[in-house]
């Protein structure tokens, strides 16, 4: 049986979402972040940095969300969410990596100063800094858009979710998108999926509990 | 025919090393992003975020330099630098993301302050807070490679080269190596292969 490690409010979100669209069955193992239990001995064995997620698959274990998700579809998404064709999968890798290098370390940089300081503390400067920085990264996903209803063609695929689960942050921390609909009116169609609806259920009591912590 | 765009003062590099591990036939347009050749209207055509590298393999168009050596090793690596197994496969896409994630961002950050930028506008702070975050994710890769020969097993895989390009740029900064002896002589072999 797939073993998922991490809790509802970690990265491990992103897979979750993507085991439900592949329909697998799997045990989820919430690991809790604030009581330290990515840091015990136990779980140092599975994963030697600590951090959550990481998954079991049989003999495969492997960390790091999005590598997670490129290994899950390869394996039991060809044809539907991992594409048949080599145009296909390239797109789907590279968009992965996109978000892994160019998206995460500006969304995740604007959602930090959002959930880990009060509104006064925020560091405007910085904020408005990263915003400007992104527009570009929205243009080039408006161009992809341009082109076809999805990041790598006609269908979703492992890019829309890559993506759209790096873009979450950047809705979570109100960023405008009205400047860009494409962009807009994808990441609602995308993130609105029944499989990610079915996680984010899930997620949204135990996320309130800990905003109520971090923001008092 | 396989066309690599951007130049050796360019993450093109990585896609070199790739390219000719695997043995395929290839060729450069040394596109210069230094001159802004990135930006002109035939390269953006190719990339329309006007980076380097990108590569054009048929009707295969992509960029993103890591996961252009994902794809070429999914593509012409199989049972070798992408393995066959699930395991070897796993290992190859984590450590990729690895290197993009939790490596690039602070010897890239690094390499920028120090010698990148012209040298008045360096900032000594900013590049000592990005070597700051580097010692718990080389400690990660030194306990892995203490079991390991390579990150994924025996043998060398497109998981070596992806994370041993981006550790061995530290090299340009001289980088204090000796707190991870098994890490240094796991990137000295890597780094040999390229001849
Ligand atoms: N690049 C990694 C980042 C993983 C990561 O930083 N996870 C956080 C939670 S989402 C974590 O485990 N933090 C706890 C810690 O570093 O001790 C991924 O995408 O999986
Ligand atoms: N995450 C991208 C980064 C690409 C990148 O920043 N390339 C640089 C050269 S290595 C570039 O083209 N810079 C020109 C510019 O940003 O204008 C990758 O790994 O390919």
């Amino acid at each position: 049986m797939i073993k998922i490690y991490g809790s509802f409010v970690s990265r491990a979100t992103r897979n979750l979402w993507m085991l439900e669209e592949l329909g697998l069955e799997y045990e989820h193992v919430s690991l809790d972040w604030a009581k330290q239990e990515n840091r015990s001995a136990a779980y140092l064995k599975i994963n030697p940095a600590g951090k959550v997620p990481t998954l079991e698959d049989g003999d495969a274990t492997l960390s790091e969300s999005l590598g997670i998700n490129l290994y899950l579809v390869q394996k039991y998404g060809q044809g539907g969410l991992w594409p048949d064709d080599d145009a296909g999968r390239a797109l789907c890798v590279q968009w992965s990596f996109w978000a892994a290098a160019e998206l995460e370390p500006l969304a995740y940089g604007r959602i930090r100063e959002f959930l880990f300081k009060k509104e006064p503390d925020r560091d405007q400067a910085l904020i408005a800094n990263m915003a400007e920085r992104t527009g570009p990264l929205l243009d080039l996903m408006t161009l992809a858009l341009d082109e076809h209803a999805y990041l790598s063609g006609e269908t979703f695929t492992v890019a829309d979710l890559n993506a759209a689960c790096v873009m979450e942050y950047l809705d979570r921390s109100d960023f405008d998108l009205s400047g860009w609909p494409k962009v807009a009116a994808w990441y609602t169609n995308t993130y609105g999926r029944p499989a990610n609806q079915k996680i984010q259920d899930q997620r949204a009591p135990i996320a309130a509990d800990m905003m109520k912590r971090l923001q008092g | 025919m396989i066309t690599l765009y951007g130049n050796d003062r360019s993450r093109a590099t990585r896609n070199v090393w790739m390219l000719e591990e695997l043995g395929v036939e290839y060729e450069r347009d040394m596109v210069d992003h230094t001159k802004g050749e990135a930006k002109t209207e035939s390269f953006l055509a190719i990339n329309p975020g006007g980076k380097v590298p990108a590569l054009r393999d048929g009707d295969v168009v992509m960029f993103e330099s890591l996961a252009i050596n994902l794809y070429l090793a999914m593509t012409y690596g199989k049972g070798g630098l992408w393995p066959d197994d699930a395991v070897g496969q796993a290992a190859c896409v984590q450590w990729t993301v690895f290197s993009a994630t939790e490596v690039e961002p602070h010897t890239v950050g690094a390499l920028i302050e120090l010698i990148f930028k012209p040298e008045a506008a360096r900032d000594e702070a900013a590049a000592q807070a990005c070597l700051a975050r580097l010692p718990p994710v080389l400690n990660v890769l030194e306990t892995t490679l203490s079991d390991l020969a390579f990150l994924g097993g025996d043998t060398f895989t497109a998981a070596d080269l992806n994370v041993a390009c981006v550790v061995n740029s530290l090299n340009m900064i001289g980088f204090d190596f000796t707190p991870y002896p098994k890490m240094t002589a796991w990137v000295k072999t890597c780094v040999a292969r390229q001849g």
